[in-house]
């Protein structure tokens, strides 16, 4: 069963026309993190290099591709997590950095701290010698369209985020059984300045831990973050649920007490794995024992050989 | 039904100079939070109030007295919930502002967000009116000392320093005569931290949690161990799991101490009314009153009893 690794591009309502899209770059990225844990390669490693594929992909909100603040500024959220030691690393409100995935590995394994913040998370950066990008080089058209788009007074963001939350995220175990998980996004569109959503708070947008699991979320972020959802549906999988049953019992739980839709990726200690949400769509895909699977609309299972082309 | 208020002032080794005023301060937070629970207030305004109290004190570090990062600026963290609807808010490393549990309210209350943070905070803060306070007078001459004592040290000395010093995070918790809970943490962070370090207490799940089905929970300590085992969310997982609310914090307590080396406190209230004030430090200033009994402690095992008249 080891080792296993799922990926999602973002919970929502994909419009038909990015949907092919959507799941192409997420089967890329499943195959090149699987390919790291197939070489040896911890679970960090590999949700690492997963989800530093999507950030560089323009379809995702996260890295280049990011969706605009309300001033039109790319700020940026992201997570990992080590599930042997509970290790954590998280930047939130962070710019000009074209990978907040490795700078949040980098909080974790080059500080005494666990989140940093906005201008701070961006001198560590500096200190650490991260390539500075200009902000430009993050926005796409399509991201600077819907900005615009949703300036307008009778705009609905949170309703038109649901056509491309694209926040993204990965869980896996390598064949030592160490179990990991990472996230980030852009987070929501036309938000405020300075808004930080689930993505960078530990236990909301990510939790690993190797004697339960791992989860990577995506969705309303502020609903995600008010159950904890990651860190729920681990309770629920200490408690003796099934991933699968884990997964459906915290969103079901979060839609049913503060109303909020999203998605999930989970992954156990034995390898047993689930993509799950309770949004119209989410862009998913697992590699486990060479075999790829994947999915977009709920119900939707596919699968190919690993090595075949995407 | 009853209504309760517990607080904390922060789990650490509180030296001796500054003992008293730590329990004058908790006692008269929480006999002030539980005064307006006593003329009919929500959980919510109690902590809030209880709170603002605290960081208005310059003995505690959130606020007024909090302490200075490794530039010398004082950042702070805070965060609200409403344990009725789950709403809650947030402030990180925001800068200049008095009473940042307040700012954490308004962002619950007058945004579509939780949380927001540095520059982006305050800029929400100026935008809604609230006044802006230099930084020097959040400094307190003592923390200026301690800021250049301790800058003189090796940076793991430093961390040896913060696992005992300086995490006096004040925090509160209540039930309400309609069985609704709130709680509400609000920090300096530790000393000498790094630009834009974020702590526990504005994580939702780790600084603080609130939800009427379960209860409330305030924590302190070491706050990159409680974010590890998001401690306040643990406490209530295992009170929804049917443990008695003492039990509940001292098992999560333990298993931080175990699984992370963290040691910290919390405070927990449930929606009946049961409570408790638990540390794994030396010690930990709290109060607590129920029924007109103000309780309080500071070291282990510590509980005094005092008739409010």
């Amino acid at each position: 069963m080891l080792p296993v690794l799922v990926v999602h591009g973002g919970a929502g309502h994909i419009p038909p026309e990015r949907a092919k899209v959507s799941i192409a770059g997420v089967r890329s990225a499943t195959r090149a993190g699987y390919a790291v844990l197939r070489r040896g390669g911890s679970a960090m490693d590999g949700v690492v290099e997963a989800v530093t594929q999507l950030e560089n992909n323009p379809y995702y909100n996260a890295g280049c591709g990011s969706v605009l603040n309300v001033k039109g500024e790319v700020e940026m959220d992201a997570i990992v997590m080590d599930g042997k030691t509970l290790a954590s690393g998280a930047v939130s409100a962070v710019r000009n950095v074209a990978n907040p995935v490795q700078l949040a590995r980098l909080v974790m394994e080059k500080t005494s701290h666990l989140c940093l913040t906005a201008e701070g998370a961006n001198q560590f950066a500096r200190d650490m010698g991260v390539a500075e990008v200009p902000a430009e080089s993050l926005i796409t058209d399509y991201a600077r369209m819907r900005w615009r788009k949703n300036l307008q007074p009778d705009a609905n963001p949170v309703e038109c985020q649901m056509g491309k939350m694209g926040t993204v995220g990965a869980v896996a175990v390598d064949m030592e059984g160490n179990i990991a998980c990472a996230t980030s996004t852009g987070g929501m569109l036309n938000k405020m300045e300075g808004r930080v959503g689930d993505t960078a708070c530990i236990g909301c947008g990510g939790y690993a831990d190797n004697k339960v699991g791992a989860v990577s979320p995506t969705g309303h972020g502020e609903a995600i973050m008010k159950v904890v959802l990651s860190r729920l549906i681990l309770f629920h999988m200490e408690q003796g649920q099934s991933a699968e049953a884990a997964s459906d019992s915290g969103l079901a739980y979060m839609k049913s007490r503060v109303g909020g839709l999203g998605g999930v990726v989970t992954v156990d200690p034995q390898g047993r794995w689930a993509a799950r949400f309770s949004s119209r769509q989410m862009s998913w895909a697992a590699a486990q024992k060479d075999t790829l699977h994947y999915g977009v609309a709920a119900g939707e299972h596919f699968t190919q050989s690993i090595d075949e082309p995407n | 039904m009853k209504a309760v208020i517990v607080v904390h002032g922060g789990a650490w080794a509180i030296p001796d100079e500054i003992s008293q005023a730590s329990i004058d301060g908790v006692k008269a937070a929480a006999c002030e939070g539980f005064s307006l629970l006593k003329r009919g207030g929500s959980a919510l305004d109690a902590v809030e109030s209880a709170v603002r109290a605290m960081e208005d004190n310059a003995v505690f570090n959130a606020g007024h007295g909090a302490v200075l990062n490794s530039d010398g600026e004082v950042e702070l963290d805070a965060v609200i919930m409403d344990g009725r609807t789950l709403a809650c808010g947030a402030v990180s490393s925001v800068k200049n502002i008095a009473n940042p549990v307040s700012l954490a309210r308004a962002v619950m209350e007058k945004t579509d967000h939780v949380m927001l943070t540095s520059k982006g905070a305050n800029l929400f803060a100026e935008g809604i009116g609230v006044v802006t306070t230099p930084t020097e007078t959040l400094v307190t001459e003592y923390e200026r000392k301690e800021w250049e004592k301790h800058k003189k040290y090796h940076t793991g000395v430093i961390e040896l320093f913060n696992t005992q010093w300086a995490h006096d995070t004040v925090g509160a918790v209540a039930v309400d005569h309609s069985g609704n809970v709130a709680c509400a943490t609000s920090t300096g962070g530790i000393r000498n931290k790094m630009v834009g370090r974020v702590g526990d207490s504005p994580i939702i799940g780790c600084g603080g949690y609130a939800d009427n089905l379960s209860g409330a929970v305030s924590c302190t300590g070491h706050g990159e161990s409680i974010l590890k085992v998001t401690l306040a969310r643990l406490i209530l997982s295992h009170i929804e799991q049917g443990k008695e609310v003492v039990d509940a914090v001292e098992l999560s307590l333990r298993y931080m101490g175990d699984r992370v080396h963290g040691a910290g406190g919390a405070i927990a209230v449930s929606p009946s009314g049961e409570w408790a004030a638990k540390f794994t430090t030396e010690r930990m200033a709290w109060a607590s009153v129920e029924c007109d009994i103000l309780w309080y402690g500071l070291n282990p095992n510590e509980k005094f009893k005092q008739q409010l008249s």
